[in-house]
């Protein structure tokens, strides 16, 4: 018999989701185990926000089915659902009650008390704003507050769509410490996100998904642990041409200031060689960590999965991975 | 917790400013027009305004601003839950489609309520104050409280379409012009064009929805009393007398639409993506 922890917390079964033009979600089967931090990549309209949106209930799959905690039955599913605490895409609370007023709202349904609620409301930073009306408040603090939303009652799993859309890269990094908070404490996390950097620094496991498909799904150590080969010389463009001509590269691309490769056989001494052998002398050559851009470039033949929108975490995202 | 949910609506209505926006503007037609009768009572006692008489003017057309008012406050605090997504929200903190809707429902027959209540105490009061109380009539009897069911029936209908219509449309402002085309002139002008084209559908229109509540909610229904005045008013001024409705078909109908509009609301937001 399996015990009660080895039982997946959320496991779909070719789930899907078409509308009438587009099919948003296309067969997906998904596995998230307990306490893994569970990061769902994916570029703008890749089917995130409706997969999640079908875990939740508020979206009638096409077809498919899944199970949450174990239990697929509608009775099942709404008991489950008490033990999750989730956003969906952007924070939907009342705009003329307060944020302590709405997160009242939330903690009626839940059964919690009002301890509960200053606790998280400290949580996410929100004590001295509290009494503001959720109207008021910056897009930063409405995010906290679907963030400190999801925490009420400490559920087992917490499901966050985007959470850091719309923050700085102040506010992403605290938000990023919440997480791997509650990942440190064993909680299940479940987040999308358009972002690799977020991905890459929060999660544990990693589904990358596009046009509705799961392209691969693994460990983020898995995922990355291959290296790819970082180049830098002279001129960039006859070192790109002449890497992609070079037998064991499974792809070249020039990021940055160099140039990446992902070798078949990791052998950099082997590419040096064959490099010089064309009149090409390299000023850097060094292995790296794979990033996983280079992993979804790899899983879906698309080098961009959508660029982060504020410059500052843009410019931290594109050198993710680089030695110095 | 059915009983939760709708705690938690009567909660969010009273943080609403359009609930004393709409409550307010209600109280203060009333209190205008109970306080003119009461006021030319005082100058003409040809006029009087005294209980229980006086039920006649508070229960009047007038309780239909009320209704007007708690209907546009239903959709209000409906069709807004889809535009803020507080409807999906509610769902994913637990809340099952069943208690959503459920609460929504109960707030119905509250609001109707709420708004007739607010009509009956201010004119209430203003009427109380020019009775003689040593007279010992009943100030209220059988027939008011048969007349406030009646028109407490007219009430939900109006607010059981507007109901219907925020959870179909899910955008306040194009549910409350729906819901007030049909109110105010679309469904006479369907009745209307279909009847004069098909004379045999004429039974089967009388019995379209705002046509059949509109039957409970005159006053003299109700009062034999007023009835009786209403008609020798009518003869002395060789007007055409006021009929009496058979009351029991106009319920069940009225009953039949509110169940109708309800469960029809339910299957199709139940059936849709939230
Ligand atoms: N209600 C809807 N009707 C029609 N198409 C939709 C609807 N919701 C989402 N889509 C489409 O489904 C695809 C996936 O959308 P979504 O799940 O929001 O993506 P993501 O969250 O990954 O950005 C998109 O192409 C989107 O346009
Ligand atoms: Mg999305």
């Amino acid at each position: 018999m399996k015990s009660a922890s080895d039982v997946p917390i959320i496991q779909t079964f070719g789930l899907s989701k078409r509308y009438r033009q587009t099919t948003a979600v296309d067969e997906i089967s998904l596995r998230v185990e307990p306490g893994q931090v569970f990061g769902f990549l994916g570029p703008n309209g890749a089917g995130k926000t409706t997969t999640i949106g079908l875990l939740l209930g508020i979206i009638n799959p096409s077809g498919g089915r899944f199970r949450l905690f174990g239990g697929e039955s509608a009775a099942e599913l709404h008991a489950a659902r008490r033990r999750i605490g989730a956003t969906l895409e952007y924070p939907n609370f009342y705009p003329y009650l307060s944020g302590r007023d709405n997160l009242r709202i939330v903690a009626d349904v839940k059964g919690l008390d009002s301890k509960e609620i200053d606790r998280v409301l400290d949580l996410v930073g929100l004590g001295r704003r509290a009494k503001q009306k959720f109207k008021a408040y910056s897009l930063g603090m409405k995010q906290r507050l679907a963030l400190g939303a999801t925490m009420l009652g400490d559920p087992e799993l917490i499901i966050l769509d985007e959470p850091a859309n719309g923050l700085d890269p102040e506010g992403m990094r605290e938000i990023r410490e919440i997480i791997r908070g509650l990942g440190e404490r064993g909680k299940t996390i479940f987040l999308s996100s358009h972002l690799l950097s977020e991905v890459e620094r929060t999660c544990t496991h990693v589904a990358i998904i596009q046009h509705g498909r799961i392209v691969r799904q693994d460990s983020v150590a898995d995922v990355t642990s291959h290296g790819v080969a970082g180049l830098r010389s002279a001129d960039l463009a006859a070192l790109e041409t002449a890497v992609a001509e070079y037998p064991a590269a499974q792809w070249v691309k020039r990021r940055g200031d160099r140039v990446v490769a992902e070798l078949d056989d990791g052998d950099l001494a082997a590419l040096n060689e064959w490099l010089v052998g064309r009149g090409i002398h390299v000023s850097h050559l060094v292995f790296e960590a794979r990033s996983l851009e280079d992993v979804f470039m790899e899983a879906t033949g698309v080098a961009d999965i959508g660029e982060p929108t504020d410059g500052s975490s843009g410019r931290d995202e594109r050198r993710m991975g680089e030695v110095p | 917790m059915i009983a939760g949910a709708f705690r938690a609506e009567m909660w969010k209505m009273w943080k609403r400013p359009a609930t004393w926006v709409t409550l307010g503007l209600f109280g203060l037609i009333t209190f205008a027009d109970l306080f003119d009768e009461f006021r030319d009572a005082r100058k003409d006692p040809e006029d009087p305004f005294f209980l229980p008489d006086a039920w006649g003017q508070i229960l009047g057309q007038e309780v239909l601003i009320g209704f007007i008012f708690a209907s546009v406050l239903l959709i209000l605090l409906v069709a807004s839950e889809f535009s803020w997504r507080t409807a999906r929200q509610n769902v994913i903190d637990g809340l099952s489609k069943t208690q959503w809707y459920s609460a929504k429902v109960l707030l119905l027959p509250f609001l109707v309520a709420l708004f007739l209540a607010l009509r009956v105490v201010v004119g209430g009061s203003f009427a109380l104050a020019g009775t003689d109380l040593s007279a010992g009539v009943t100030l209220f009897g059988a027939a008011q409280l048969s007349a406030l069911g009646g028109m407490f029936l007219t009430g939900v209908g109006y607010a059981g379409l507007a109901l219907f219509a925020a959870i179909a449309i899910r955008s306040s402002g194009p549910a409350m012009a729906v819901w007030f085309a049909w109110f105010a002139f679309g469904e006479r002008l369907l009745v209307g064009g279909l009847g004069s084209l098909f004379e045999g559908l004429r039974p089967v229109l009388r019995w379209a929805p705002i046509t059949t509540f509109n039957r409970l909610r005159d006053y003299i229904q109700y009062d034999s009393a007023a009835f009786r005045r209403a008609a020798e008013w009518a003869a002395e001024h060789e007007r055409p007398g006021p009929e009496l409705e058979a009351l029991g078909p106009a319920i069940a109908g009225s009953l039949l639409w509110i169940a109708a509009l309800t469960l029809v609301g339910w299957l199709w937001y139940r059936k849709r993506d939230l």
